[in-house]
């Protein structure tokens, strides 16, 4: 299958690049890497038919969101790496919790039946139609919960962010 | 309409506030304290008034007559929170922003009552960042004090991370239940190791919130940061709502792994109350003495959830009813003679009996309370949640849990005895309280008594609890 | 349009591209000198560091502008689904956009909409 060689490639891509978010030296290379991250990810949901999730994904977090990143990256002179050496028993429990971690995600997934998921990549879940019967019928409620958060978050931005008027 | 009232009434009291914020000329901006609090006093009053019950939205929403009182205990502890606030607000510098704060904090109540009311773990996961997200504002409230930046800062990347854990967890639980409605995933959720795993991240993600060891490290450092009267709404309102959905999930839709989250229960709760106990002994600064004494007693809230009974349940609920004014009056006592004076540690409290009697007695009846000693209502809340573990069995964690007791009475009785006994060179000085902060010590010292003495309020949440047995 | 050939698109369009710039990279004459590194080769040479802290009212643009960049994302399918859904979807929509709109006033009011 050919989409099957298009979701190994893709994976990969982002596998590389959010490793490479975590590996750059300059704030700004991780926050370039990050956007090839989202866009391997909008791969995926076309991949699963989601057309219309992988446009948002695009728009919002590689556009808006990445613009907020860069802007903090610039705003708080993050040019230079300024990292304080962390001490080496850190380092190994870092090293040995993240061991144990995957060992125990690989077991998990391991006695999982993928079996049980059929045929994702016909799904019709993703597309724009489908998205808002569901948005506007199932999720009435979250919907309109989530405008009280925007509207939350903008007070919270204008508060911390203003400039103090005296 | 009137299923979902709570919820409507704090979201009309935040709008006309963020409307009078609008229109409201800017010399006159103090009123808004006392618009908000009779605002919301007016909402708490409504919410006793008995509705209708059922579910909305084909499931994403419920409500039951256990749900509205939990949600009018939450709206007690806010309306404390926002009288306390008062005195806070009304300093020149905090001036202008008044009805901010009363937006995010009420803001953030309208999360918590829908995380409470959902029947949906998208609606429970939105509910909880709308919890979240306006607090991380809220403690980086005096922007200009490093501190405080620094505990918006680290408050909302630890709950920005414990966010992104939860949600890992409740997707494993989508992917191996096909559903996120909480009646769904119940029967389906029959405990295969993706679905343990889910559950084990979901567990962790709220025990961030809830500050349970060993996801309380942002604890104490935001505590210390953050205005008093936001410390104490986090370790009141927030922590008790967390409290509640956790135990309400537990109890049904995770009840068929009843025997495996009762074991993480058991070691985390031991870890909690002796890591609190333990670290509470050390701190001078009396907000982060409070903050490590909170962590205990939210390990003490989880000794009635292992009880796994409805007596547990109930005992949860009373707790952290009697936790609400018995830290709320402590935090209002730190609170205001922070605002006078810039006091903040132990000893700075030398001889304040001398100075201030009243405030120092509020403080000691505050203390007793937490640490449980008979009189006040501390006393019958920790007791009953070791008859509720007991009651299961549980002899050796109960023992645990009285001997952190003993430990921890010797904290509490530290800052009394610095109050009552010690003399000091340099004693805060005596200062007169404004109205709405004897107003909220009060309502607190009320509430210290009256619920501990009228058993009515016990045997009221009994009767609405429920158990795995 | 199936997927793979939306995919597809990209992954070639993308290889063009490359080949393009290898190519004109091969091909015309190249010479390298250190005057050509610099950021300009005439003017003043840059000293110190060139970075500088930019100022916190781009951030506050820019997070109001994300509010409403997902707002307009929640417009899409609503625009789509709005004849078959009827009323209800046109009432939901209204509530959202006046709680959004008195978010607006209020940053509005508050001068977050100035530059200064």
């Amino acid at each position: 299958m050919f989409s099957n060689y298009i979701f190994y490639f893709l994976s990969a891509l982002a596998l590389y690049s959010s490793v490479m978010v975590l590996l750059s030296k300059k704030p700004i290379h991780s926050v370039l890497y990050l956007t090839l991250t989202f866009f391997a990810i909008g791969g995926h949901y076309i991949l699963l038919n989601a057309q219309f999730l992988a446009i948002v994904h695009i728009i919002v977090y590689a556009g808006a969101i990445m613009v907020l990143f860069l802007f903090t990256v610039m705003l708080l002179n993050l040019n230079k790496e300024e990292r304080s050496p962390k001490p080496i028993w850190v380092k190994a429990a870092a090293i040995l919790a993240g061991i144990m971690l995957g060992l125990v995600l690989i077991g998990v997934f391991r006695g999982y039946d993928l079996r049980l998921i059929q045929h994702p990549m016909e799904s019709q879940i993703g597309l724009v139609k489908e998205l808002g019967k569901i948005l506007y019928r199932d999720y009435m409620l979250p919907f309109e919960v989530s405008s009280i958060l925007f509207l939350t978050a903008m007070v919270g931005a204008v508060l911390l962010g203003k400039k103090e008027q005296i | 309409m009137l299923i979902m009232r709570h919820e409507l009434l704090l979201i009309a009291i935040t709008v006309i506030l963020l409307l009078v914020e609008i229109f409201l000329p800017g010399d006159k901006k103090s009123r808004v304290i006392t618009l908000a609090i009779l605002l919301m006093t007016a909402v708490l009053i409504l919410g006793f008034v008995p509705g209708p019950s059922g579910t909305l939205f084909g499931g994403m929403y419920q409500t039951t007559a256990l749900i509205s009182m939990l949600k009018n205990i939450l709206n007690i502890g806010a309306l404390i929170v926002m009288i306390q606030s008062a005195d806070w607000l009304r300093k020149p510098e905090n001036k202008e922003k008044i009805s901010e704060y009363y937006i995010l904090l009420l803001s953030t109540l309208i999360g918590m009552q829908y995380m409470l009311s959902s029947g949906d773990f998208l609606m429970f996961y939105l509910g909880l960042e709308l919890a979240t997200i306006p607090l991380a504002a809220l403690a980086a409230f005096e922007r200009f004090k490093e501190k405080s930046a620094e505990a918006g800062v680290k408050f909302i990347f630890s709950s920005a991370l414990s966010s992104g854990i939860l949600l890992y967890g409740l997707s494993m639980i989508y992917g191996t239940t096909g559903t996120l409605y909480f009646a769904e995933v119940g029967p389906a959720f029959t405990g295969t190791p993706l679905q343990v795993l889910g559950f084990i991240f979901f567990f962790a993600g709220m025990a961030f919130k809830i500050s349970l060891v060993p996801f309380h490290l942002w604890t104490a450092d935001v505590y210390e940061g953050a205005p008093v009267n936001i410390s104490s709404y986090l370790s009141v309102v927030s922590k008790g709502a967390a409290a509640f959905i956790l135990t309400i999930l537990l109890f049904t839709v995770f009840s068929k792994i009843a025997l495996m989250w009762s074991n993480v229960l058991y070691i985390i709760i031991i870890l909690t109350i002796t890591m609190g106990n333990l670290f509470a002994i050390r701190q001078q600064n009396l907000k982060r003495f409070l903050a490590f004494s909170s962590i205990a007693q939210a390990g003490f809230i989880l000794l009635g959830i292992i009880g796994q009974s409805q007596y547990g349940m109930t005992t949860v609920i009373y707790f952290v009813l009697v936790y609400i004014f018995s830290n709320l009056g402590a935090f209002g006592v730190v609170s205001i003679i922070s605002n006078r004076t810039g006091c903040e540690t132990i000893n700075d409290y030398d001889g304040l009996y001398r100075t201030n009697p009243r405030l120092a007695m509020m403080m000691m009846l505050s203390l007793f309370s937490l640490a449980g000693i008979p009189p006040v209502a501390g006393f019958f809340g920790k007791f009953f949640l070791f008859a509720a573990a007991a009651n299961h069995g549980l002899y050796i964690l109960v023992l645990i849990a009285i001997i952190n007791t003993i430990i921890s009475l010797y904290y509490y009785l530290l800052v009394i005895k610095a109050m009552f006994l010690n003399r000091s060179d340099r004693p805060i000085p005596k200062f007169k309280s404004d109205f709405y902060t004897s107003l909220g010590l009060i309502l607190c010292l009320a509430g210290i008594f009256a619920v501990g003495i009228a058993s009515t309020i016990f045997e009221a949440i009994n009767g609405l609890s429920f158990g795995l047995y | 349009m199936s997927a793979e050939s939306l995919i597809l698109f990209f992954i070639v369009g993308a290889f063009l591209v490359g080949i393009a710039l290898l190519f004109s990279s091969l091909v015309p004459p190249t010479s390298t000198n250190s005057q050509k590194a610099e950021a300009y080769e005439c003017g003043i040479p840059t000293e110190g560091i060139t970075w500088l802290q930019f100022n916190v009212g781009y951030y506050l643009f820019a997070i109001i502008f994300l509010v409403f960049d997902v707002e307009t994302v929640f417009i899409f399918p609503w625009a789509i689904m709005m004849k078959s859904m009827g009323m209800t979807a046109f009432i939901e929509i209204i509530i959202f956009f006046f709680v959004l709109g008195v978010g607006l006033l209020y940053a509005w009011k508050k001068g977050a909409l100035k530059w200064e």
